[in-house]
């Protein structure tokens, strides 16, 4: 028997690291969820994704004439790349993270091995984030061109920080109705978003703390020097801490929402529905 | 080393498993039991999948629910198919032996080795979409048994298989049943039997038998039953029933046709015959009245609840 248990285990992850085989799950799950994203009407859609930006910025400079102003082109771009592309790739990716693998048939499969569960949030949390930052940034590269603003780098460095931080905020915000509500987890995400960052983020009191808008946007002014220039009523609407600081909100953030995500996936069973 | 105390599994006000009481040692075990009587609810419990709403399982002297160290010694089959079509059956395997702890080369040396095992070696790099249901159970069979578990549990593993499949895919859940512990639930006796397991009969929710196969099947033949003889003189042929010990009831219907309760149905088979031969009684037909495994089990719970 030893000589079995022997043989079962070699080139297994030593079960006493259990923060390793749970990377190493989160890890394999990620390269999964990234594979099966690469199907031609996933990246059909993406395309258009990353098209659609420069499209408006064009459309926009048509009006306004090229090149466009530095400020309104970081504005466009910031609406549409950080906010807009970002929050779609997001819904489509990481929202359906239960759904789909109780459609297809695989949850079952997933949470009956060691750290399944938790493995499914983090593993798919991490290919949601890398689709979206790479899907941002290819969207990001023609928007900054087109609008021929000045200082083309400190708008595309900014932004690009931009997308990492709302692609990770976010996302770890749409795994909460992924795991609660996993068959209207698009619906719910899409009432998260308007409800609580784009409607307690844009409130002047201390629940838009809590919201990832905020540190974007009080990043965005911080990177693009408009504090000074704001007019007070804008003011109430940024926080005044220091980048480091923003950054550090939305890393809190992302730990506690995703946290608190895999907590109840963790503890959420799925009745066999032939026998209901 | 599955042991269930007083186990009630309730979906809101729908039972799944009602005070469920079962200790099963190491070796082949079979869960036998119509459609819904509660046999995946069953094994969602042991596999760490549902907790219990009230009484205790454990598997391995653990708590399974959400439990590394138990999953991690489990292999599990569902009943349900793989609707991830687009992966190859050599992928899908690894994919779930890396999920076990394992690293990426010795994932696919053992995904390789078992779809070699279920005989799916030949098609191991075919989109599963593309495969038989046949193939797809061989390739759900591999994801379970791949990572080496000390317990391989199956849901209804030879559902939709082919006379051929399913003679290879028990033969290898035999041999696997030599040397490490085996639960495979199903709802038709003569696909556990081969596997030679000792027997639980669930149903309504409830463990209402258990035993070797053959204590179970002579169960079964036990139960009171009902058999349909459609003859020309069916008042003459209750009459010679009557002399005998085998009837327990009687009653007509239509002008052809007698129902007898029996619990020997075999010997009143027998006796039909002899008196359709010396009485010339032509008789069309003998039909065992309700022989569906849910008609034998219903049966099995009325004894259960100390019916006759």
């Amino acid at each position: 028997m030893a000589a079995v248990d022997a043989a079962d285990a070699r080139g297994r992850h030593a079960e006493d690291q259990p923060v390793v085989s749970l990377l190493t799950s989160a890890v394999t799950i990620a390269e999964f969820q990234l594979r099966r994203m690469l199907t031609r009407s996933r990246l059909a859609v993406a395309a258009i994704g990353i098209l659609f930006p420069a499209a408006v910025v064009a459309a926009v400079g048509r009006t306004a004439g090229f090149p466009i102003e530095r400020d309104l082109a970081a504005l466009l771009i910031y609406a549409l790349v950080p906010e807009a592309v970002c929050v779609l790739a997001l819904l489509v990716t990481m929202c359906p993270v239960v759904a789909d693998e109780l459609e297809r048939g695989t949850w079952i499969h997933v949470a009956v091995r060691p750290n399944g569960r938790r493995a499914m949030i983090l593993g798919t949390f991490a290919a949601a984030v890398i689709w979206t930052v790479s899907v941002g940034t290819l969207a990001l590269i023609p928007a900054v061109l087109v609008s021929g603003t000045e200082e083309p780098m400190r708008v595309f460095s900014v932004m690009l920080g931009l997308i990492v931080l709302s692609a990770a905020g976010r996302g770890a915000l749409f795994a909460l109705p992924a795991v609660i509500v996993p068959k209207r987890a698009m619906v719910a995400s899409v009432g998260l978003a308007l409800v609580v960052e784009y409607l307690a983020g844009l409130l002047p009191a201390v629940i838009n703390q809590a919201t990832v808008s905020l540190r974007l946007r009080s990043l965005l002014v911080e990177g693009m020097g408009w504090r000074r220039r704001l007019p007070a009523e804008v003011q109430l609407l940024i926080d005044t801490q220091p980048p480091s600081v923003q950054v550090l909100a939305v890393l809190v953030l992302v730990t506690l929402l995703l946290g608190l995500a895999v907590v109840i996936a963790e503890r959420r069973q799925f009745p066999p529905s032939e026998e209901i | 080393m599955i042991s269930l105390t007083h186990v009630t599994k309730l979906y809101g006000q729908v039972i799944g498993v009602n005070d469920v009481t079962v200790d099963l040692e190491r070796g082949a075990h079979g869960l036998l039991g119509p459609n819904g009587a509660g046999k995946t609810t069953l094994l969602g419990l042991v596999t760490g999948q549902l907790r219990p709403t009230m009484g205790r399982v454990e598997v391995f002297g653990e708590r399974p629910f959400s439990n590394p160290s138990v999953l991690s010694r489990i292999g599990y089959c569902p009943a349900g198919d793989i609707r991830e079509r687009s992966v190859t059956p050599l992928q899908w395997v690894s994919y779930l032996v890396r999920l076990s702890g394992f690293t990426r080369h010795e994932a696919e040396r053992r995904a390789a080795a078992a779809l070699d095992q279920v005989r799916l070696s030949a098609a191991a790099d075919r989109p599963i979409g593309t495969l038989s249901k046949g193939m797809r159970q061989r390739a759900k069979l591999a994801g379970a048994l791949a990572h080496g578990p000390q317990l391989l549990v199956l849901d209804e593993p030879f559902d939709g298989l082919d006379p051929v499949a399913r003679h290879d895919l028990v033969s290898l859940v035999k041999e696997w049943a030599t040397h490490r512990s085996l639960l495979v639930a199903s709802h038709l006796l003569h696909e556990i039997e081969p596997l030679g397991a000792g027997l639980v009969v669930i149903l309504g929710s409830r463990v209402v038998a258990s035993g070797s196969s053959s204590e179970i099947r002579s169960l079964i033949d036990a139960t009171p039953a009902e058999v349909r003889v459609v003859c020309d003189k069916p008042r003459r042929l209750a009459e010679i029933v009557c002399r005998g010990d085998d009837a327990r009831s009687l009653r007509f219907e239509r002008d052809d046709t007698l129902i007898i309760g029996t619990r020997q149905a075999g010997m009143l088979a027998e006796q039909i015959m002899a008196a359709a031969i010396d009485e010339g009684i032509a008789v069309r037909e003998v039909v065992p009245d309700d022989r569906s495994l849910e008609g034998v089990f219903g049966r099995l719970v009325s004894l259960h609840r100390g019916g006759v």
